[in-house]
Formats: C-alpha cells, sequence, structure tokens
C-alpha cells in the first residue's frame, strides 16, 4: 500500500474501501517510528489514533462518516491544545501541560472525522525561523543538499509540520503563522503552506504568541488540499472576538486553475542583488508561465516593505511579552522553587524559557515600557498602517503578488548565525503580509542547484483565499513539480 | 550596540525572569543588536498616520451572555504544580 498520499487520494482510497481508517493510521504511524531521527513529533498519539480511526471505521461502516475526509490521519502543531494529549509549545515551561479542553481548530478537524496522530515540534512558543529554539530539539529535514549531508533546518516556526509532510509522517498538517511560520517552512520542505486571512480561522485554544499577528492554517502537499483543510478549520467562531463573522466559503468546491484576465504585481522593493540566481530564476519563470497563462504581470510598488521587519520586532515582542506573562508557576507548567513568591516567578521563567523567548520578552518589556512606549509601540503600529496602505494601494491595481517565500534555500543546523537579527532575516518576504493581515501560501516550484526546494508566494487583499488558491493552482498544475526528498532515514 | 547591563537586569526584574550573570554579556549583545535593527523605524515620518493595532476591519462581535458548565475547578486545578482544597497554592506572601 503507498504510504505517501494527499488527503485527495486517502479520501478516494476510503470511499472505496480499498483500505480502512485504522490500517491508514497504522501505516502513518509507521512511518512515523521509522522517522524517528527527524524529530517531527513531540508527543505521538499512537492509543488516541488508533482508537480514533477504528471508530472512523464503524462510522463509515455505517454510512455516516463525518465528512468524505472522516478517517485521515493528520498531525498538529504542538501549539493548539488538545483534550488530554500533552500540548507543549515545545516549551520547557509547559512540558507537562495536558491541556482539558480542545481548540477550535483541532475541534473542527475532530468534526470532520480527521484523526489526530500527535504533535509536532515547533519552535518554542512559535518563535522561531529554524526549530532550534524547540525545548525538544531541531527538527531534521527532510531534504539534503545534493553536495552535502549535512542536516538541514526545515525552516520555522512550524518546522515539524511541514518536515513531517514532506517526509510523509502525517497527511496534511496544521501549522500557526505570525510572521511566516507556515510558509517558511513550507518553502524549505517543498510543500504548500497557507496563511490565511487575520480572523479567517479561530484562535481560540491556540497557544498565543503574538495576537494581533497569529493565525492558523494548513500545511499540504498541494494546493487542493490546502483548500480542504482551510474549508475544515475556518469560520465564525464566537470563542475569538476577532474571528471574523463572514459566511464561510467553499474553497475546495470552487477551485478552478484560471488565471485568464488575472493581473499578478511583481513588488521591486522584494528584488535583490542577495538573491540567489535559482530563486530569481524561478521568480522569473513563474512569471512567464502566468504571462503565457493568461495573467497580466505589472510592476507594483510596496515602499514600506524594507520597514516591515523592524515594525514586526516591536509589535511581536510587545504581544508575546503580555501574553507569556501567563507562565508563573501556579496555574499550569513547571514551577521552580524560590525563597518567596517573586523569586519563585523569576526562578520557574528563568529555567522555564529558552534563549529566544527571553530575548523577545525583554525586547516586548522595553519597547512597551514607561518612556519608551511611543517611541517603539506606537511608532510601530503606525509604520504598520504605512505598511497595511501599501497593500491596499496595490490591490487597487492588481489582483495578486507574486514573490520568493524566503530570500535562501534550506541552510545547515550548524550553519545558523549568531545574532539573532541574522535568523529574522529569513522572515523579510513573509513578514509583512502578517502585518496587513492578508492571506499568502508557499507553493514548491522547483529545486536549486544542491536540489533544495524553492518555494514562491503568492498574496492577495483579505478573504480572497479562492482567488488565492485558484492561481497556486494554475502554476502548480503548470509546472508539475514532482521532487520529493530521498528517504535516507528509512531502510525502505 | 551593547544595551546597558543595569537596565537589562531592571528589564529581567519587570520581566519576571532571572537573568545569570554568566549570560548578562552575551544577551545584552544580542539586545543592542536588536534595538540597533528596530531603531530603523525612528527615520520614518508617522506624525499625521494612525496606529492600528489590529488588521481586522470588523467591530467587537458580542455574544449571549449564556452560562455553561465547563472548567471545573478540578479540570482546571489538574495542570495546577501545587494546589490546597479547591485552590492554586503559592508561596507564602504575607509574613
Amino acid at each position: 500500500m503507498k504510504n505517501d498520499l494527499n488527503l485527495l487520494d486517502a479520501r478516494d482510497l476510503l470511499a472505496k474501501k480499498e483500505i480502512s481508517s485504522h490500517e491508514l493510521t497504522k501505516i502513518y504511524l509507521d512511518n512515523i517510528k521509522k522517522g524517528e531521527e527527524l524529530n517531527c513529533y513531540n508527543t505521538v498519539a499512537t492509543e488516541h489514533a488508533l482508537t480514533e480511526a477504528e471508530k472512523s471505521d464503524i462510522r463509515r461502516k455505517e454510512g455516516k462518516h463525518k465528512s468524505p475526509f472522516d478517517g485521515i490521519p493528520i498531525g498538529i502543531k504542538d501549539l493548539f491544545c488538545t483534550n488530554n494529549i500533552r500540548t507543549t509549545a515545545s516549551s520547557r515551561i509547559l512540558s507537562n501541560f495536558v491541556p482539558t479542553y480542545e481548540s477550535t481548530v483541532t475541534q473542527n478537524c475532530i468534526d470532520a472525522g480527521l484523526i489526530n496522530l500527535g504533535k509536532l515540534n515547533c519552535d518554542e512558543f512559535a518563535m522561531g525561523s529554524t526549530n532550534k529554539t524547540s525545548y525538544f530539539g531541531s527538527v531534521i529535514n527532510p531534504w539534503q543538499s545534493s553536495q552535502s549531508d549535512a542536516k538541514l533546518v526545515p525552516g520555522g516556526s512550524s518546522g515539524g509540520s511541514a518536515a513531517a509532510v514532506a517526509a510523509d509522517l502525517c497527511i496534511a498538517s496544521l501549522g500557526t503563522d505570525t510572521g511566516g511560520s507556515i510558509r517558511q517552512p513550507a518553502s524549505f520542505t517543498g510543500t504548500v503552506g497557507l496563511k490565511p486571512t487575520y480572523g479567517r480561522v479561530s484562535r481560540w485554544g491556540i497557544v498565543a504568541f503574538a495576537s494581533s499577528l497569529d493565525q492558523a492554517g494548513p500545511i499540504t502537499k498541494t494546493v487542493e488540499d490546502a483548500a480542504v483543510l482551510l474549508d475544515i478549520i475556518s469560520g465564525h467562531d464566537e470563542k475569538d472576538s476577532t474571528s471574523s463573522i463572514k459566511d464561510k466559503e467553499n474553497l475546495f468546491e470552487n477551485l478552478n486553475g484560471s488565471v485568464k484576465g488575472i493581473k499578478i504585481g511583481i513588488p521591486k522593493e522584494f528584488e535583490s542583488n542577495d538573491l540567489p540566481a535559482s530563486t530569481q530564476k524561478a521568480w522569473d519563470e513563474c512569471k512567464q508561465l502566468l504571462q503565457s497563462n493568461g495573467a497580466e504581470i505589472v510592476d507594483i510598488s510596496l515602499p514600506h516593505t524594507m520597514d516591515a521587519l523592524p515594525t514586526y520586532y516591536i509589535i511581536a515582542p510587545a504581544e508575546a511579552s503580555s501574553n507569556l506573562a501567563r507562565y508563573d508557576g501556579v496555574k499550569y507548567g513547571i514551577r521552580e522553587e524560590g525563597k518567596n513568591l517573586i523569586e519563585m516567578y523569576e526562578e520557574t521563567r528563568s529555567i522555564g524559557f529558552g534563549d529566544e523567548v527571553k530575548r523577545r520578552i525583554l525586547i516586548g518589556t522595553y519597547v512597551l515600557s514607561s518612556g519608551y512606549y511611543d517611541a517603539y509601540y506606537i511608532k510601530a503600529q503606525k509604520v504598520r498602517s504605512l505598511i497595511k496602505k501599501d497593500f491596499n494601494d496595490a490591490f487597487q491595481n492588481v489582483d495578486a503578488i507574486l514573490t520568493p517565500s524566503t530570500p535562501s534555500t534550506a541552510f545547515a543546523i550548524e550553519n545558523e548565525p549568531n545574532d539573532p537579527v541574522q535568523t529574522y532575516l529569513n522572515d523579510i518576504f513573509t513578514v509583512p503580509v502578517n502585518l496587513a493581515g492578508i492571506p499568502a501560501i508557499s507553493i514548491p516550484f522547483a529545486n536549486d542547484e544542491n536540489n533544495l526546494p524553492i518555494g514562491l508566494q503568492l498574496i492577495t487583499n483579505s478573504f480572497e483565499e479562492q482567488k488565492l488558491l485558484n492561481i497556486a493552482k494554475n502554476v502548480q498544475d503548470t509546472i508539475d513539480y514532482n521532487h520529493k526528498p530521498n528517504k535516507w532515514w528509512t531502510n525502505d | 550596540m551593547e544595551f546597558d547591563k543595569n537596565s537589562l537586569l531592571k528589564l529581567g526584574k519587570l520581566s519576571k525572569i532571572k537573568i545569570d550573570d554568566d549570560k548578562l554579556s552575551s544577551l545584552s549583545k544580542d539586545l543592542g543588536s536588536i534595538l540597533n535593527f528596530i531603531d530603523r523605524l525612528q527615520s520614518l515620518d508617522t506624525e499625521e498616520v494612525d496606529p492600528t493595532s489590529n488588521s481586522l476591519d470588523q467591530s467587537l462581535v458580542m455574544r449571549d451572555d449564556i452560562a455553561i458548565d465547563k472548567n471545573s475547578a478540578n479540570e482546571i486545578l489538574e495542570n495546577a504544580p501545587e494546589k490546597e482544597l479547591d485552590f492554586f497554592s503559592v508561596p507564602k506572601v504575607i509574613e
């Protein structure tokens, strides 16, 4: 039986009774076992998954399946609270936390019959672009350079989510994206990563990082699968006051790969001599491809592109420092004793948080502190308005924007720069989208000279996911990207 | 640029994070580098610009105030590092 399915493949096999959910789930649990070296999962929910798969098989036998996707096993970023299944945010401070409730997104998955295989490794509290900040260790990218067998980063923060899909340790996965945390790892692993419009998907029950930017989304093998999974997880949730009240759309049903008459903007600020030649080539080829398929390519300007990253590194840490105040050794998580209450807080947070999380809490506290609040935090919120306006202006003239997803392909784990700011630059192409709250997708386009995936990013205006997915499908169907990592971690 | 070490210790106090002596130097270097980076915004003219705190163009949605039977004390206390009776337990605050 094939062990590298996508959601639509699995749906068809289940419908034709060629496989049961129990068999399917076992295949993927077996893949996970063989791929332990990749360190994708913080927690594998073996018994839970098999029990739920059996229930799914009974439902299907009785014709009572919850959706066509009932019984398909997926992986969940370890940032979504899952009832009775440990949820750690890849942090020591939550390393023993077992939620007594289910996040809205994962509940929506349960309501569609999807099976949770386990919790996927990520950067600690989703802060990072390499997955190296996880308390549980780095995730290893299933891809290796043709020039070296050095272990590569999968990107981050949803590194486990992306690597697991690329390595067939789940059929699809859920990630979250605050500054690029779905799209950048998707780009590094040859997978499709979709960040929806802010408000499209409920944040309730997701460990909060930067609440005005956080958004959950799918990481999948295909654009169709991304549409399916977004349809399942999205929709208004009265438990999240920033959840959109817009009606749910049927993105998958309405998916068509037409780009006739569509205008695609190319922002000149994303062009750089530092861009690798292979990435530039992929970007150019994609423009030509879209043009020959009937789209019009238009040069545009997003003047505040280079201001987005510093803006992000004020707003995100500010919100994080506030959100992470709840980890105090009292209500949940670990506690380190101290001589008094204050020392208990300080000791707990000192051993509970890793270096990057501490840096961001400190910077966030600084930019929110008396005397600096206006100069940093309010200033950044004003620049955020300018960035949003750039996109609004651009979308007066174009339907979508095409850029590279990342300034490089995956790099070696040991090559991460020592200066945190250098690591932050990984998100230079993805961060503006989060600040504007608009949707974007990264799709694999080609492999570079070292056989590593290059992702391209498409961006549309708020709540235009249908258009976004249609264009992405057009590109996907035209190029037929069919590279796969050679599974060096198995003996198969 | 290095971040002043005394200010860093003060930030640690505000953030309730103990900063060990052996981390002080590398941390002040890191924060200095980040501050240098975010200072880029100071050169932008934003006099006439309103701040954006949230990108969603929607006013706050209210829901009906209906009691639900969830999150019992027992459930909530399941994850508490220390508890006594139906309460979270913390080190003594008043002598």
